[in-house]
């Protein structure tokens, strides 16, 4: 009996040993654990989100078989198993921090060249609404889109990528939004049947000097250039401002927008606000048959007016005029004493398909990345 | 009759040793409330290494209560105390928390004045501009780019409403550069404008 006694008593105090007793873990689980906070703290879980929770799936099944090992005896405990898992864990662990490098080296690549092509466009926009005296929402898109690109740039200085990259899709995004507003306006210095109609018109001007021996004023907009003939030979060529809409065709008043037509100079004022003007005959007839139509169609609400008044001025070339064509005073001194009543004014858009407008708009319909890709 | 006595202390022991392991279900609830507080307070977003870490030693305590739930004779001694360290950190970090935030808006804060100032120094530089005729081009686009300016600082009041203090610093210091930008550009275009006279309509 006392044998008995002692036997299960023996067998009870092995058990409680082998109870109590923790046979120490395989290295590996503890290097592994480590291992996984470094590739969260490399945020792994953002830019290889698959692979990483093929990491922790891993690593989850690897730590219920070590829980279930723990949980046996310790004379039945047999780690090496686990021990294969967690070193399979750290292995797939080190192949993880390669391609995570791998994938920021190919992020920091496709940011700057990102951010690069989003700096040109942002600049060949700037200019292009500066010339346009863009100053409505596509003008401050492209503010929106400036200050996304620079908290872009401030990010990737910081190492958040993957943020960057919103904000660069951010800053896209506001790019975009200028282009479609600017758009219908830059179409018309690419519309092939426009651009005939205006070199027919300057042509007639230019003829008409040449063959009667008189002074012509050519004004191109997409220039932005006063062009005067004499016996059809430019003689004297002189920068203008145009109106705070100018870019488009003068259809009635108030639409700040430049005629564009055949023309006449029909007064001189030697004391303008502006310094000395020339007037122009406009609305012509085409205008007032134009202006009719547009009023039948309903285009335009029939209490508008055509508008007049509209002058070849000084004051600078750079102001913004409600539709007249400013230069500066001296240039407007000359011109002024050149030109005549009755002579010649005509107003184009543009005399070539490639003009300053449309060669910005092809660049932005071929996408200003694109040329940087070999 | 003396070998019975021992069996009968042996069973007790048993019993003893077995009613001691109850699994610490109070603590377990207690640490995994307070952890949830602190997360659900936004620590990830002050301190995520801090939440990771939090989340982690949880996890390995929780671990550690499953290898005793599978054992015979169970001790969950070391589960409590892990289990107590977790409660203890979670607790400081909710404690340090408010401190955190504060700072995150503050800074937050300190960068949107900046940003306002430069934003407002460029409005008041067109405001000096010439309106009508006679205005340099430049100032009319410039007009739109103050106008993207105030939506940006607008943005900027609406993170740090919604406590995104981390993106409002960004946004701000974006936007201050920037505005910067806008207020030179718009002082070179007033030297323009210098010539230009007030004007009719057309």
């Amino acid at each position: 009996m006392k044998l008995i006694v002692a036997t299960v008593s023996f067998l009870f105090l092995l058990s409680l040993y082998g109870c109590l007793n923790e046979k120490p873990v395989p290295p590996e689980v503890n290097l592994v654990e480590l291992q996984e906070a470094s590739l969260w703290r490399a945020e792994t879980h953002l830019y290889l989100p698959a692979q990483y929770s093929e990491y922790k799936e891993n690593l989850i099944r690897a730590k219920k078989n070590l829980l279930r090992i723990n949980s046996q005896f310790r004379w039945f405990r047999d780690y090496s198993a686990v021990q294969t898992e967690f070193r399979q864990l750290l292995t797939q662990g080190e192949d993880l921090f390669k391609k995570l490098q791998v994938e920021k080296e190919l992020k920091t690549k496709l940011i700057l060249e990102q951010t690069e092509t989003l700096r040109e466009r942002l600049d060949v926009l700037s200019k292009l609404t500066f010339i346009l005296h863009e100053g409505g929402p596509p003008r401050s898109n492209l503010a929106k889109a400036g200050v996304a690109l620079s908290e872009a740039v401030i990010l990737f200085k910081g190492n958040q990528f993957l943020s960057s990259e919103k904000k660069l899709t951010e800053a896209e995004t506001y790019l975009t939004e200028t282009e479609k507003g600017i758009s219908p306006l830059l179409n018309r210095y690419s519309d092939l049947n426009l651009i005939s109609k205006w070199k027919k018109w300057a042509k007639e001007a230019i003829d008409e000097s040449r063959e009667k021996d008189i002074y012509c004023i050519l004004i191109i907009k997409s220039e932005k250039k006063l062009i005067l003939y004499k016996k059809g030979e430019p003689v004297k060529t002189y920068p203008v401002g145009l109106g705070k809409n100018g870019w488009l065709n003068k259809r009635r008043s108030r639409d700040n927008a430049t005629p564009e037509g055949k023309y006449r100079i029909i007064g001189k004022n030697p004391r303008s606000r502006f310094y000395k003007a020339l007037l122009i005959n406009y609305p012509n007839e085409n205008d007032r048959r134009e202006f009719q139509n547009a009023k039948r169609k309903g285009l335009l609400l029939k209490k508008t007016n055509i508008g007049g008044l509209i002058e070849i001025h000084g004051g600078s070339k750079e102001a913004i005029t409600y539709g007249c064509i400013a230069l500066d005073n001296g240039h407007m001194e000359e011109l002024y004493h050149i030109a005549g009543i009755g002579t010649p004014v005509t107003i184009v858009g543009a005399l070539n398909e490639q003009n300053s407008i449309s060669s910005i708009l092809m660049e932005m319909q071929q996408g200003y990345g694109q040329k940087k890709t070999p | 009759m003396r070998a019975i006595r021992y069996l009968v202390l042996g069973l007790i022991l048993l019993t003893f040793l077995v009613a001691c392991g109850k699994k610490p279900a109070q603590e377990i609830e207690g640490t995994q409330g307070s952890v949830n507080a602190v997360v659900s307070e936004g620590l990830g977003k002050y301190a995520p290494e801090d939440e990771k870490k939090l989340k982690d030693e949880l996890a390995s305590a929780m671990d550690e209560i499953k290898v005793q739930d599978n054992k015979t004779f169970k001790n969950y001694d070391k589960a409590k105390q892990m289990l107590a360290e977790v409660k203890k950190n979670a607790d400081e970090m909710k404690a340090a928390l408010p401190a955190k935030k504060e700072q995150a808006k503050q800074n937050a804060l300190q960068a949107q004045e900046s940003a306002k100032g430069a934003v407002n120094e460029a409005k008041s530089l067109l405001a000096k501009a010439p309106k009508g005729k006679g205005t340099a081009a430049d100032i009319q686009a410039l007009k739109g780019d103050v106008k993207g300016l105030e939506d940006c600082l607008a943005e900027v009041q609406g993170l740090i409403e919604k406590e995104e203090y981390g993106e409002a610093v960004t946004k701000a210091n974006a936007l201050k550069e920037k505005a910067s930008g806008v207020a030179s550009q718009i002082t070179q275009a007033l030297e323009k404008v210098k010539a230009a006279k007030p004007g009719k309509k057309k």
